[in-house]
């Protein structure tokens, strides 16, 4: 059985504090935005402030002449590529340098300043002259796909950028057969990631060699590094990105961005290093956001609370462009129906273009707003059933080995033992509620990466280097990212504990494409599960060849297994026959003529469904009150109990517990990006509210341990699944309190109010 | 015009000449190159820049330098002692109280301010306290009870100097 | 990151009569006072204001103090900054609801360094300090060469981000008179985040004749409904002179409710801040009911 192989391990599951923390907590965390080069210049961006415009002309002469002023570019001084992520289907790489013919949205960016100071940069930037022809624009994904939409790519048959069409089971049967049916439409609102630091650039350009080197806060080198190579027309191995420290991403530092692209730009124009970095109000008026999705839900199930059908519709504001919000429509029609066994589903969603800052995979992707919009609908459906709110989530619960034909398998699962216990910790945590208080519940799954290639790579998924020197230090070399996550420390930890050494012998090469062999980047919950698989794969390469020289040292019976562990090699039956680790590295490099042991590990998935390898599960209930004369709603407290698999550090699966539905509770209470014809009406953080230290509730956590076969030593997700449940089970709580329904997952005040309102009104109505 | 400006960082004297337009957070930054210190909002609302001036914890991105003449300022950089970390910033890392640590600076920075205030506080001072500083990665809990480690390493090596 | 970009001439004061010097001699120029400048240097960073000259009157340490006694009551310089009226004993003594509100104001930070003055000048309708002075009767001392000046609190405020103060003014001091026996105070402000600006804020003071039975004076402060902070003398007036009951503070809320004015928001819509002002009145002026029968 699966659940035999947890076991103890010397580094794996124990409290480790961050590898980088010293760095971290001194200042000298060295982060994009505190770089400078010698002789650097800084670099601007001019921005449309039309959603859609045509370019008629641009004027520059006089940015060019400010004192000070090194380079004004315009789309025709690029090299004309385009670039985006989705590279599999080229015509989805549907962003430009800058642009050329006319603009999408409000920020796409149409000229680049270099200047001796950013001061003069500014000054510059609104020296530029642009003449543009205002054309009609389309705001809203509905009237982006009638046949008289303005069209956002002349290139593209229509507004509709991507369709996405999931269906397993007899649909129509399965409604046939159920007792009840529900439907109810839901209309998501957009959020922006808000990483504190923002997407910033350093380029610097050689001029004998014709290679770029580019700085940036980003999830993924290798992503960027394709994303210069396509937009630039240069070649990959021409382009090293570094990643140094980035101060958070969520998702929103995975696309190659204007900063990049135009920093390297400057910077082969001027022979000089170029810095960009963008302003907040840049950041939320011009980088990806959570789309807003308008979606319909049917739900059959039987009157015992069993669903049989479920059938989902969504329209999605895509933008200007493409990001990964293909990929977004795709997973929303997956995680929609998870953790759930639904035997007939059917799923159309569309995403459109429009002239709007454009959305893609953030914290959560594919899960966020579907899972607010799912999880509403069945407790809805579950009072009106008069099944428990608990109970109806247990029995339609997924188990090992589920599959969803076609699309996903769950091969460990611990959800049901999630709410099992779930169900005895709430009555012990929250035994008597107030008059103004509710509980709500919402159950999640998740996955550890995802399988899909859009990036059309011919590299494995993840990779790693590992090289024991000597003095038994560990040289590890990957591409994986830590943006806040951890993975530094997890990186160590899965390597170290592969070896048999400590982490204090490992040391870290991450994130410099030059340097380090490929690894897609930090989203979708990967690196713990894919670079995880590849660190331990070159570790354990390594460590079979200390192994072997061991054995001949030692002169034991081979049938005996050795094993590495606390620095030593010794017989697993006979501990005190043994060697210690540094003594067994000098015999082995010396005996493989001077050369350090090396092992290259890769992992790849295969065969493993449409989505990804492995998923993690759970449920959370909130306790909140509602005042019901203001509306105001008070997260007080929130459980959540989750199978995550092996944890690797218990500190940063906690942490990132925390931080999901830190995120997901802002979601559910205050963040928005309303627009006006384009306009993001909140582009700081004084009017797009993040919840600060007051604000949030504490958090009790706990894990049900599962085993993971696909995963290193049985891991697999943490955490990010967390983030989905939160908004709906806020609602829910509401809901369970007042009777309140809600369209969308932001429960502002006003919104609750009249909320509870029309839900008095319907009850005296009948 | 440059305008004189004489402020002991770190315990150091510097003598600069500043444009009276120049914030403290670019002096800090860009004048002194003391990275640790971190921009993040344009708009006084997240206190990532927290410095402290004169005992006091402060939003470096919101004064004009000139009006910190005279005064003492501490940066993130001034906190370790030698080579050890200081015993919030041994908290910090022992609890798991930052992850990106874009904000980090900035939080230890209020929690060195509030800890010498008020050295024995409640998690609702701890969360007053520290309210202005947005983090989008932690969610505050183990910033929280790395504040409170702190607050107890800090009376420990009080009552060991105390003994001494 | 945003720096302030256009130039402008300094020059500091190191006290009150220095600053009404420079005061004097900018009158006619395109100026700017500086204290804290927690709002003002947000800004000149987003180019909203760019004035030529800042006359920094942060040095002038004779404005910074708060004094209190019986008779005069309370009197707040206008250097002493949130920090200080939120820490100061005598005010947690004597009017403890200014603490309460100190402790949403912003952030530490900026009560470290914003002043109380500084931020009523500046004169956002949604600040929280206006409506609890309006309530406490409070006047503000405004100076210049030729003399001084005192504008009673809910005169202060003139328009959005406008106060009374003319060119080569200087408010050098806010007064609060002392709260006269069975006088109860109180102050809530509603943000759906803790520190942020009033979707509506309501401070109420009311005194009771001496057998605690009668409402003899109610003054009432709105904060964040209107172009400027609103003093609600309809709804003091039904209080006045009777005794208070649930009914009757409904009725006050009501009348507090129609004095508003807000505009719609992204976080709200008119009508649901005219609604909550209502709602706060209630239930603040329930506060210092119980507040005066505790005095």
């Amino acid at each position: 059985m699966a659940k035999e192989k947890l076991k103890e391990y010397a580094i794996i599951g124990k409290p480790t504090p961050n590898v980088d923390g010293p760095a971290k907590v001194t200042g000298e965390a060295q982060y994009t935005i505190d770089m400078t080069l010698p002789n650097m210049l800084y670099g601007k961006l001019a921005r449309s402030p039309y959603p859609h415009a045509k370019i008629i002309s641009i004027d520059t002469s006089a940015a060019e002449a400010l004192p000070g002023v090194k380079a004004v570019i315009t789309g025709k001084d690029t090299p004309g590529g385009k670039y985006g992520l989705w590279r599999r289907f080229r015509e989805l790489s549907d962003q430009e340098c800058l642009a050329t013919d006319k603009v999408r949205f409000i920020g796409d960016p149409v000229a680049a300043v270099a200047a001796v100071t950013e001061e003069i940069a500014i000054q510059a930037v609104e020296l530029i002259e642009v003449e543009y022809e205002p054309l009609p624009a389309v705001f809203d994904p509905d009237d982006a796909i009638e046949d008289d939409a303005p069209m956002v790519h002349e290139d593209f048959p229509s507004n509709i950028n991507a369709t996405r069409h999931i269906e397993w089971g007899d649909v129509d049967k399965g409604f046939a057969e159920a007792d009840y049916v529900r439907e109810d439409d839901y209309v998501t609102q957009p959020i922006h990631p808000a990483a504190l630091e923002v997407h910033n650039s350093l380029a610097s350009y050689d001029k004998g060699t014709g290679r770029l080197t580019v700085w940036s806060s980003t999830q993924s080198p290798y992503f960027l590094q394709l994303g210069l190579s396509d937009a630039l027309k240069m070649r990959e191995g021409d382009i090293r990105v570094i990643k140094p420290h980035v101060g958070s991403g969520f998702g929103g530092k995975n696309s190659t961005m204007p900063d990049s692209v135009n920093a390297a730009l400057l910077s082969i124009k001027t022979g000089r290093p170029v810095k960009i970095v963008y302003n907040r109000d840049e950041e939320f008026q011009t980088t990806e956001h959570r789309t807003a999705q308008h979606m319909r839900i049917k739900l059959g199930l039987k009157k015992d609370g069993q669903i049989v059908a479920m059938e989902v519709k969504t329209i999605v504001n895509g933008g200007a462009f493409t990001g990964l919000g293909a990929t977004d429509l795709y997973l929303t029609g997956t995680f929609i129906t998870m953790p759930y066994k639904i035997p007939n589903y059917r799923y159309d969603g569309v995403r459109t273009y429009t002239n709007t800052v454009w959305g893609t995979s953030i914290r959560g992707f594919g899960s966020v707003p579907g899972k607010f919009c799912a999880e509403t609908q069945l407790e809805r459906a579950a009072k009106d059933l008069g099944v428990d709110p608990l109970q109806i989530r247990k029995m339609n619960a997924v188990y090992p080995g589920y599959e969803a034909p076609g699309q996903y398998t769950f091969e460990s699962c611990g959800l049901l033992p999630c709410i099992e216990k779930m169900e005895t910790r709430v009555k012990e945590k929250w035994p008597k509620l107030e008059e103004d208080e509710g509980i709500g519940f919402a159950a999640f799954a998740y996955m550890s990466g995802g399988i899909f290639n859009w990036i059309d790579t011919p590299y494995a998924f993840s990779s790693a280097h590992v090289k024991v020197n000597i003095d038994g230090m560990v040289d590890l070399y990957t591409q994986a990212s830590d943006i806040g996550q951890g993975h530094n420390t997890v990186a160590a930890m899965i390597c170290a504990e592969e070896l048999g050494v400590g982490i204090e012998d490992i040391r870290l090469h991450l994130g410099d494409t030059a340097h380090t062999y490929t690894d897609l980047g930090a989203w979708g919950s990967r690196e713990v599960l894919m670079n995880g698989n590849a660190i331990k794969d070159a570790a354990a390469q390594v460590k079979n060849k200390l192994i072997e020289v061991a054995r001949l040292k030692l002169g034991e019976n081979i049938a005996y297994d050795l094993v590495s562990k606390n620095k030593r090699v010794y017989l697993e039956l006979r501990p005190e026959r043994g060697i210690s680790y540094y003594d067994l590295v000098q015999d082995a490099i010396r005996a493989n003529d001077g050369v350090p042991i090396t092992g290259v590990g890769h992992y790849t998935p295969h065969n493993k469904g449409m989505i990804s390898p492995a998923y993690g599960t759970g449920i959370m209930a909130v306790k909140a009150k509602t005042d019901k004369e203001t509306g105001a709603v008070v997260c007080q407290d929130i459980l959540v109990v989750h199978d995550c698999g092996q944890v690797i550090n218990p500190l940063g699966v906690r942490g990132q517990v925390e931080g999901s539905i830190h995120m997901g509770l802002g979601y559910a209470l205050c963040e928005e990006m309303p627009m006006d014809e384009g306009n993001v009406l909140n582009p700081s953080f004084v009017d797009y509210k993040i919840l600060r230290t007051r604000d949030m509730p504490e958090i009790e956590f706990i894990e049900v341990p599962t085993y993971e076969p696909n995963g290193p030593f049985g891991a697999k997700e943490a955490a990010e699944a967390t983030i989905a449940p939160t908004a709906p089970a806020l609602a829910n709580a509401v809901f369970q309190n007042t009777g309140a329904e809600f369209v969308a997952p932001v429960l502002k005040p006003e919104t609750v109010l009249k909320a509870i309102r029309a839900a008095a009104a319907k009850k005296q109505g009948k | 015009m440059k305008k004189q400006l004489n402020i002991v960082v770190n315990g150091e004297p510097r003598e600069l000449y500043v444009e009276p337009k120049t914030l403290l957070l670019q002096v800090i930054r860009e004048h002194l190159g003391l990275k640790g210190t971190r921009p993040a909002c344009d708009s006084s609302s997240c206190a990532a820049c927290t410095v402290i001036v004169d005992g006091m914890a402060v939003k470096s991105c919101s004064i004009l330098a000139l009006q910190v003449n005279g005064k003492e300022v501490t940066t993130i950089e001034g906190l370790a002692e030698e080579s050890q970390l200081h015993p919030i910033q041994k908290a910090f890392v022992d609890n798991w109280a930052f992850q990106c640590g874009y904000c980090t600076s900035g939080q230890i920075m209020a929690t060195k301010a509030f800890l010498d205030e008020n050295p024995d506080p409640t998690r609702v001072q701890i969360q007053e306290a520290l309210d202005g500083h947005l983090c989008r990665c932690t969610a505050y809990n183990m910033i929280i009870e790395a504040v409170q480690d702190a607050a107890k390493r800090l009376q420990a090596r009080k009552a060991e100097k105390g003994a001494a | 990151m945003k720096t302030i970009t256009a130039d402008f001439e300094y020059f500091s004061a190191a006290t009150a009569g220095e600053a009404l010097d420079l005061l004097a001699q900018h009158k006619d120029d395109d100026y700017r006072i500086i204290a804290g400048g927690q709002s003002l240097n947000t800004f000149m960073k987003h180019g909203l204001l760019k004035p030529e000259i800042i006359i920094d009157i942060k040095g002038a340490s004779d404005l910074d103090y708060i004094k209190y006694d019986d008779k005069e009551g309370l009197k707040i310089g206008a250097l002493t900054t949130h920090r200080k009226l939120e820490q100061s004993p005598v005010v947690a003594e004597k009017y403890a609801a200014l603490v309460d509100m100190e402790v949403n104001v912003a952030s530490v930070e900026t009560r470290n360094w914003g002043t109380v003055v500084g931020d009523i000048v500046n004169a956002d309708p949604a600040a929280d300090p206006a409506p609890p002075l309006i309530a406490l009767d409070a006047s503000v001392v405004v100076a210049s060469k030729e003399g001084t000046r005192s504008v009673p609190a809910e005169e202060f405020a003139v328009d959005l981000y406008t106060s009374a103060v003319e060119p080569g003014e200087l408010v050098t001091e806010i007064q609060i008179p002392a709260l006269p026996a069975n006088t109860g105070f109180y102050f809530t402000k509603y943000s759906q985040l803790h520190g942020d600006y009033a979707l509506a804020s309501a401070a109420v003071l009311l005194t009771l004749d001496a057998k605690k039975e009668k409402c003899v004076n109610a003054r009432i402060g709105l904060g964040g409904v209107g172009a400027t902070p609103i003093r609600a003398t309809a709804a003091e007036d039904i209080l006045k002179g009777k005794k208070i009951t649930d009914e009757l503070l409904a009725e006050a809320a009501q009348a507090a409710s129609e004095a508003t004015e807000p505009i719609s928001g992204i976080e709200a819509s008119a009508e649901y801040k005219k609604e909550l002002a209502g709602t706060l009145v209630k239930r603040v002026a329930k506060e210092a009911l119980a507040r005066a029968q505790k005095a």
